[in-house]
């Protein structure tokens, strides 16, 4: 038992200290900015995981042209604007059309791209108008110009919503027919039926509430980031960048970003051609899961030992604890971490960082549960004879209590842990390019979804695999 | 009855868990060498009165020195107090993490910082006089419930005490068991340990005990030596109670 937790602190430590390294000081400013992770033509991943689009390489040539560096972050559209809005990133790019109502919370830059909305349904269905759409129900994306107009014209048509937040998901509900119809920023959709999305734009030539796309930062802050933003965004217009970027991404086979047919069109080419990111991904999920297992079984055994104190204020504070944390969603209180608690606390909190106190916090309060309940479920008569002899309370529990509980609750440790390596995936939400973010990206570039989200299954359950065993062997240990 | 000979001071104590009042003005004194059995019907208040000798109940009043230590005073120390009381229990309260060994070890160890080579030896010496010592190195679950009782003995008896309590001993034991362990309280009280005794084992009461105490309704109805009690009993709840006993 004690081997390993000095193997753990160990580990720790080392990591730690790697992560540690990685972050130098540069003279030049360098902001951090958001990005919809999904979003072509503007904003995806390219056959070889590089982060393109429209709008990537125009903050590139800027960034290059005006002398500044940023770091990338990108997650689901909604995460990428409060990002900015709480304070957690600098400024976002991300096809974000320039409405007056988020013109209240953020400054835009000179707009940069002409859109607008238009809706589109299933190859083939029997929708032909906008009439069609009574009773029916239209998926929408979460924070989109496109779902505010499908939101406005609703009562009009009589149709229900459905809300999705990342566009690949969006485009199989609708070919998979749970949604008849989607609204959604014109390019962007042609892009996606270019790139062999089986849906068809129903106003191609007339688009709704034609707007301009602009770049953004919070209300008053980055004034210089904006400036160099718009001085860089005048000469690569006047100098014909600009226009060569668009038709780049517009003009072009959608093969030259995602990869040849043959690299996707099975589960070995996508392994191959994807093999990078799937071990980036992986590897992500398993430092999450190990730093969440090692630290929620610290926080977890203190919580229960705080429950069965002597001490009634002590035992309230662990209650009350594992009532607070055990009854929020996991995915709440990775938001309020990572986008609600710095712009109260006027310090950025890394995504990593944020969904490691996530895990601690949410798993550290079931482990507290059954940590106390184990404690509790050891029986009375132990600590009457452990006391009768003389045993401090203190001792009594290190030496008799705590030994038989911790025994009892080995099976709920690796239940614990099993469930802190799927909750994991859940972290994918503030941006953590961990497996299941992966997943999302990889499909949202080919389109795989079924191979994909297969491939990513089958990893979880090896891991898992891996995983029981170990604990298995730990608990076969603990045994003898 | 000399002040160094007394082992035991109660001083008219009293405890109530809310409306039940189990037990009333309570006052008795044990000397050293002293066996005494409590007796009486469950519920009289035999078991609380015997956990208050070693603080597992406080008392709501009234006082109580053990050893010559003022336990009912707060600032007693009770964890030195209780080094040198050993308690046995009905259900025995073995150790489930430790070997037979290690259960008797444990407390010399930790608490006396006995080396370990020299508690081991105690420890086996301790199994010999219980007639265990086959069994040290089996995990305690292994054990009968005569033989987890006699393993218990000697535990409290390796913080070599200079009182034992025992709490009903026998009652959770098959018919058969409860011999063993009897005759291990006997050699014990022969070796001239003081002893407070909680049984319904009333032909052992006979034979081992000094003086025998009689509980009813939270009181001590009346006290005396086995002949006394047993042969001659006065009060009229202790002649009720032992035509039950006998009759049962």
């Amino acid at each position: 038992m004690k081997k390993i937790w000095i193997f753990c602190v160990a580990f720790l430590a080392t990591v730690t200290m790697m992560m540690g390294i990685t972050k130098v000081d540069a003279a030049q400013p360098n902001y951090i900015i958001t990005t919809d992770a999904t979003y072509p033509p503007f904003d995806f991943q390219d056959k070889n995981n590089q982060y393109t689009g429209i709008d990537q390489e125009i903050l590139k040539t800027i960034a290059k042209r005006e002398g500044f560096t940023y770091t990338l972050k990108p997650m689901s559209f909604n995460a990428a604007t409060q990002s900015v809005t709480s304070g957690q990133a600098d400024a976002v790019i991300a096809g974000m059309s320039i409405t007056d109502e988020r013109k209240q919370v953020f400054d835009f830059g000179t707009p940069y791209y002409k859109s607008g909305i238009a809706w589109a349904v299933k190859k083939g269905s029997a929708i032909k108008s906008l009439q069609d759409l009574k009773g029916k129900t239209v998926a929408i994306k979460t924070g989109t110009a496109g779902a505010d107009y499908a939101l406005s014209i609703q009562k009009k048509y009589g149709f229900k919503v459905t809300y999705f937040s990342d566009s690949d998901t969006l485009y199989n509900d609708v070919i998979n027919g749970n949604s008849q119809a989607t609204f959604g920023d014109l390019p962007v959709l042609q892009y996606t039926i270019k790139n062999g999305t089986k849906l068809k734009v129903m106003n191609p030539t007339n688009p709704y509430e034609a707007g301009w796309y602009g770049f953004a930062v919070k209300k008053g802050d980055n004034a210089q980031l904006l400036a160099s933003f718009n001085k860089g965004f005048a000469a690569i217009k006047k100098d014909g960048t600009y226009q060569k970027i668009v038709n780049k991404y517009l003009g072009a086979p959608a093969s030259e970003f995602t990869g040849s047919k043959s690299d996707n069109s099975s589960v070995f080419g996508i392994l191959k051609s994807n093999e990078n990111a799937f071990m980036k991904g992986l590897w992500q999920t398993i430092l999450l899961t190990l730093f969440g297992i090692i630290l929620a079984s610290i926080w977890g055994i203190l919580l229960g030992i705080m429950g069965v104190s002597q001490n009634s204020v002590i035992r309230g504070i662990s209650t009350t604890i594992i009532y607070i944390f055990r009854g929020m969603p996991l995915m709440v209180l990775a938001f309020f971490i990572y986008i609600g608690l710095p712009g109260v606390i006027g310090t950025k909190i890394p995504a990593f960082t944020a969904g490691v106190i996530t895990l601690i916090l949410n798993e550290g309060a079931y482990t507290g549960a059954f940590v106390r309940g184990g404690f509790k479920a050891v029986d009375k008569g132990q600590m009457e004879a452990a006391r009768s002899l003389g045993f401090t309370y203190g001792k009594s529990m290190y030496k008799v209590i705590m030994p038989q509980g911790l025994k009892i609750m080995v099976p709920s440790f690796i239940n614990q842990f099993i469930i802190t390596l799927k909750d994991t995936s859940i972290l994918s939400a503030i941006g953590i390019l961990e497996l299941t973010q992966t997943g999302t990206l990889i499909v949202s570039r080919n389109s795989q979804g079924f191979r994909v989200w297969a491939i990513i299954a089958v990893i979880y359950l090896v891991v898992i695999t891996l995983l029981t065993w170990f604990s298995n062997w730990v608990e076969k240990r603990t045994r003898s | 009855m000399s002040e160094a000979q007394v082992k035991v001071h109660v001083d008219k104590v009293n405890k109530s868990y809310g409306e039940n009042h189990v037990l009333r003005d309570i006052s008795l004194d044990i000397a050293e060498n002293e066996v005494v059995v409590m007796i009486g019907p469950s519920g009289s208040g035999k078991s609380t009165f015997l956990r208050m000798l070693n603080q597992l109940e406080t008392p709501d009043n009234g006082t109580i020195i053990v050893d010559g230590y003022d336990i009912s005073d707060k600032n007693t120390d009770i964890n030195k107090v209780r080094e040198n009381i050993g308690m046995v229990f009905q259900n025995f309260n073995l150790f489930n993490n430790y070997t037979v060994l290690e259960n008797i070890m444990l407390a010399p160890v930790e608490l006396k910082k006995l080396d370990k080579v020299a508690a081991e030896k105690k420890a086996r010496e301790l199994l010999e006089t219980v007639g265990l010592s086959d069994k040290a190195d089996m995990p305690v679950s292994s054990l009968s419930g005569g033989q987890k009782q006699r393993i218990a003995i000697a535990r409290a008896l390796a913080m070599t005490p200079d009182i034992m309590l025992f709490d009903e001993p026998t009652s959770a034991l098959d018919p058969e068991m409860v011999g063993d362990v009897l005759d291990v309280m006997k050699n014990l009280a022969e070796s001239g340990m003081t002893m407070i005794i909680v049984t319904h084992e009333m032909g052992f009461a006979k034979q081992v005990a000094d003086r025998v105490v009689f509980f009813e309704s939270g009181k001590i109805q009346e006290s005396g030596t086995p002949d006394q009690v047993f042969d001659a009993p006065k009060n009229e709840r202790l002649q009720e109670f032992l035509s039950k006993v006998t009759h049962a």
